[in-house]
This record gives C-alpha cells, sequence and structure tokens, in this order.
C-alpha cells in the first residue's frame, strides 16, 4: 500500500504506472527534468501548504516551494533511505527553510507591516480525492483528540519553529514539562496515525 | 545513569519535530549513530512529523511557481548529470570548468577583500600570523540568520584566529554575539563575543579552545552581553563542513 503522502498527488494519466519516489530522484541526479517535473506534481502542493502555515505568507511559502524543490534538483540537499522515505525527507527540508524564514528579521518586519491575509484570497482548491479527505480527518481528529497542553506543544515546534527551551520561556513552564508533553503527544499520535503510516505493520507500543 | 541519559528518549520526539538546537542536535546524532533502538524511535517520530502537513487544508501553489523551478533547474543542473541525447563530452566536463571558474574567482574576491582589510588594520602579531596562509578554514552558514554567514580562519597554530562575518544584524547594548565550539558529550566552549558593525559586518580576534578535530559543532549565538557561559540564544551561524 502506497505511502499515505503519495496519496495527496494528482491521479496520474492513462495506465502508465507511476515510479517510486527513489527511483525520481535517481533521474534527477542525471539530470532528468521530468523527474523533477513528477515528483513536483506529486509533493508541491503539500510542501506549499506547509510553507504557508508556516510562513503564513504567500509569496514567502513560493520561495520555500521553490527553494526545497531546486535544492532537492542541485544535490544541496542529499536524501539518505536510512532516515526515511522521500516525501518526509521533502517536508523536512521545506520545514527547515520556511523555519529559517520566519525567524528571518526581515520576514518579522513584513509580517509587521502587512495586514492579516483575507480569507478567500488562495486560489481555490480543487476537491480532494476520497482518500486524501479521509486521510486529513484523520490526521485532524488525532490532533484534535490531544490535551491542548500537548497539541499546543506539537504546533509550535512544527509550525511555530520555536525550540523546547523557547517553547517553555513562551509558555512559563519547566523545559522537562515541555519535553514530556512533546514526547506523550508524539507517542500518542503515533499509535492514532500509524495505520496511515504502516498499514501493513502493527502500531508500536510504548517504548521501541 | 538514568535511563533518559542513557536514551534521550523525550528529546527524540523534539528532534522529529525540529525542536533542538545545535548541540542538542549532535548529541542526539551522535546517540542514535550507535543505538539502534533509538534509531529505529526517531524514525517513527519522523514518520508521524511528516504526516502533520496531511490535515492541513491543502493550497495549490501558484503556477508560476513551477515556471520557475523549471527555468532554474535548466539553467543549473545537477553536478555530474549527464547531458540526455548528446555524444561526445560527458556531463561533468561540462559543468566542471564553469564550477572551477566560479570557485577561483569566489576565492580571489575573498582573498582581495581579505587583504585589503588586513592593510587597513593596526599590524600586530596576529596580523602577521594571520597574513601568513592560515591552517584552516571554517564556513559558517546562517542556519538562523538567512544571508548571512561567516569564516573562521584558523592560524596554524590552531590555538587562534579571526572570524570574519556578513549579514548579521547590529544588535542593541545589552546583547552580543558570541562564538562556540561544541564537542560530543561535553559543554560547548566559548571562543569569544563580537559585535558587528552598521553593516552587518564583523572582524573578530577569536581563540580556539579545541582541537578543531574534536568539534562537532561550530557556531554562533546571541546572548546577553558580556557573553554567557553558556548557549542561550538561538544559533544564528552554524559551520557546514571544515577542513
Amino acid at each position: 500500500m502506497p505511502d499515505p503522502l503519495q496519496r495527496v498527488r494528482p491521479v496520474a494519466s492513462g495506465d502508465r504506472q507511476e515510479p517510486p519516489d527513489v527511483e525520481l530522484l535517481r533521474r534527477m541526479r542525471l539530470g532528468e527534468e521530468h523527474g523533477l517535473e513528477l515528483l513536483y506534481a506529486r509533493y508541491g502542493g503539500l510542501v506549499f501548504t506547509l510553507a504557508l502555515r508556516i510562513v503564513g505568507d504567500p509569496e514567502l511559502a513560493r520561495e520555500v516551494l521553490q527553494d526545497t524543490f531546486l535544492r532537492c534538483w542541485d544535490g544541496s540537499e542529499s536524501f539518505d533511505p536510512g532516515r526515511g522515505r522521500v516525501p518526509w525527507w521533502l517536508m523536512g527540508i521545506a520545514r527547515n527553510r520556511a523555519v529559517d524564514l520566519l525567524r528571518s528579521r526581515l520576514h518579522q518586519a513584513r509580517l509587521r507591516e502587512r495586514e492579516p491575509l483575507a480569507a478567500g484570497t488562495h486560489e481555490a482548491a480543487q476537491p480532494d480525492a476520497t482518500d486524501a479527505l479521509a486521510t486529513r480527518r484523520a490526521v485532524i481528529n488525532a490532533l484534535q483528540g490531544l490535551p491542548v497542553a500537548q497539541r499546543q506543544a506539537i504546533e509550535l515546534a512544527y509550525y511555530g519553529g520555536l525550540s523546547q527551551s523557547e517553547i517553555a520561556r513562551e509558555l512559563g513552564a519547566p523545559l522537562g514539562t515541555i519535553k514530556s508533553r512533546t514526547r506523550e503527544a508524539m507517542d500518542r499520535l503515533r499509535a492514532l496515525l500509524w495505520p496511515l503510516i504502516e498499514p501493513q505493520r502493527e502500531a508500536p507500543d510504548g517504548r521501541d | 545513569m538514568t535511563e533518559e541519559r542513557e536514551h534521550p528518549i523525550e528529546d527524540l520526539a523534539a528532534y522529529a519535530l525540529g525542536g533542538l538546537e545545535g548541540p542538542e542536535r549532535v548529541r542526539i546524532d551522535d546517540h542514535v549513530g550507535a543505538c539502534a533502538a533509538c534509531a529505529g524511535l526517531l524514525e517513527q517520530y519522523r514518520a508521524v512529523a511528516a504526516t502533520l502537513p496531511l490535515g492541513l487544508d491543502p493550497v495549490p501553489p501558484p503556477a508560476e511557481a513551477w515556471a520557475v523551478i523549471r527555468a532554474e533547474a535548466a539553467r543549473h543542473r545537477p553536478p555530474g548529470a549527464e547531458r540526455v541525447g548528446t555524444t561526445g563530452r560527458p556531463g561533468w566536463r561540462r559543468v566542471m570548468w564553469p564550477v572551477l571558474t566560479a570557485l577561483a574567482a569566489s576565492l580571489l574576491v575573498w582573498n582581495v577583500v581579505l587583504q585589503f582589510e588586513l592593510t587597513h588594520r593596526p599590524p600586530g602579531p596576529e596580523v602577521e600570523a594571520l597574513a601568513r596562509r592560515p591552517g584552516r578554514l571554517v564556513i559558517l552558514a546562517g542556519t538562523g540568520a538567512p544571508g548571512a554567514s561567516g569564516r573562521l580562519l584558523v592560524a596554524i597554530d590552531g590555538h587562534h584566529g579571526h572570524l570574519a562575518t556578513a549579514g548579521l544584524s547590529p544588535l542593541s547594548a545589552e546583547r552580543t554575539y558570541q562564538l562556540w565550539f561544541v564537542r560530543p558529550r561535553a559543554a560547548p566552549m566559548s571562543g569569544g563575543t563580537f559585535s558587528v558593525d552598521a553593516g552587518g559586518r564583523a572582524w573578530a580576534t577569536i581563540t580556539v579552545p579545541i582541537s578543531l578535530d574534536d568539534a562537532r559543532l561550530i557556531g554562533v549565538t546571541e546572548e546577553p552581553a558580556p557573553g554567557s557561559a553558556e548557549p542561550t540564544g538561538r544559533y544564528v551561524l552554524e559551520a557546514k563542513t571544515w577542513r
């Protein structure tokens, strides 16, 4: 069963079986632009969505999107199969670039100057495929099932780009408390989302 | 030794979310490199983190984004990429000379700038030492300050050197930049503090408290003036590689 992150990509036309992600990376290393195009078609939307969530500005999100795929193309970022799957790697690159921008003083100055984005300023998304919608609901439900404090710790770390120490200062909580909340939240999410991540394997329990 | 110190499980979750800073990341990298159990758990946490964006309402990227990527990709082919459909010279030859030319040009510019700086500094033993070829060069990237960069030039004796930075924001009088050398399983050691000029540049004499071969991370943080006993601020510059 394919990676749930792959289900987000547009449905391919025709009956041709699509190459796996690592094959696309191999083609990109050889300079085949079609590999880059396919990879972008699969994950460009998700990368942009993540970037926009973090930086809150469509122009900056576009910079993150372009930077992410160009760094994959020119070899600035190399994929290590031992550290996970291609979409996880892509999301990691995009998140790091977005957080770098988020932390930059230029970005903070721009946000201070701009009005909050009005609703409806984005191009309307195409209706989700059924399985992508189900996946999104599953992730939303899993997050909403967390205690507020745990969800807050996750969101401040992942989307806010804050370190554990910064979160502790932000919330006025001990660092150890923040670390525990984060770990407990990730354990609960792991248990809830594992059928999406590894549907063929039983969910891990406790400490592995 | 507590189990948490033996297996830093609580830090693995934070690591997967990108919530650890330089020395903590180094510590976890060292640990998972030697502990299969923690490496496996970290991979699981990474998978969980990677699914978080799936819960967002999707927003399609603007059409012009792909046009820009495609245009840039056509201009900058990956290193070692073969030119598809051509005969004759291998692709690496096509990229080698432009890369070497660009590298030589950048080194020339750097050398010119460095010589200009040296001739405008008061003479002294440190300047004379630096005028000789330095022993090591460390390049720092603006991981926490996009657009910023640094060059750490370490003298042949390995104990002192000079740090040149660009692109860092000037700080108030209550704040200072501080250079750190991080070893595995040890507290970071300070290489000194410095400030930048109105143009965002610094040229500072620094101490190198440990052998560069023992350092896993070299970085610059913002600290309260006149400096801290250990890093308290985020890393604005971090070394990528050194030679």
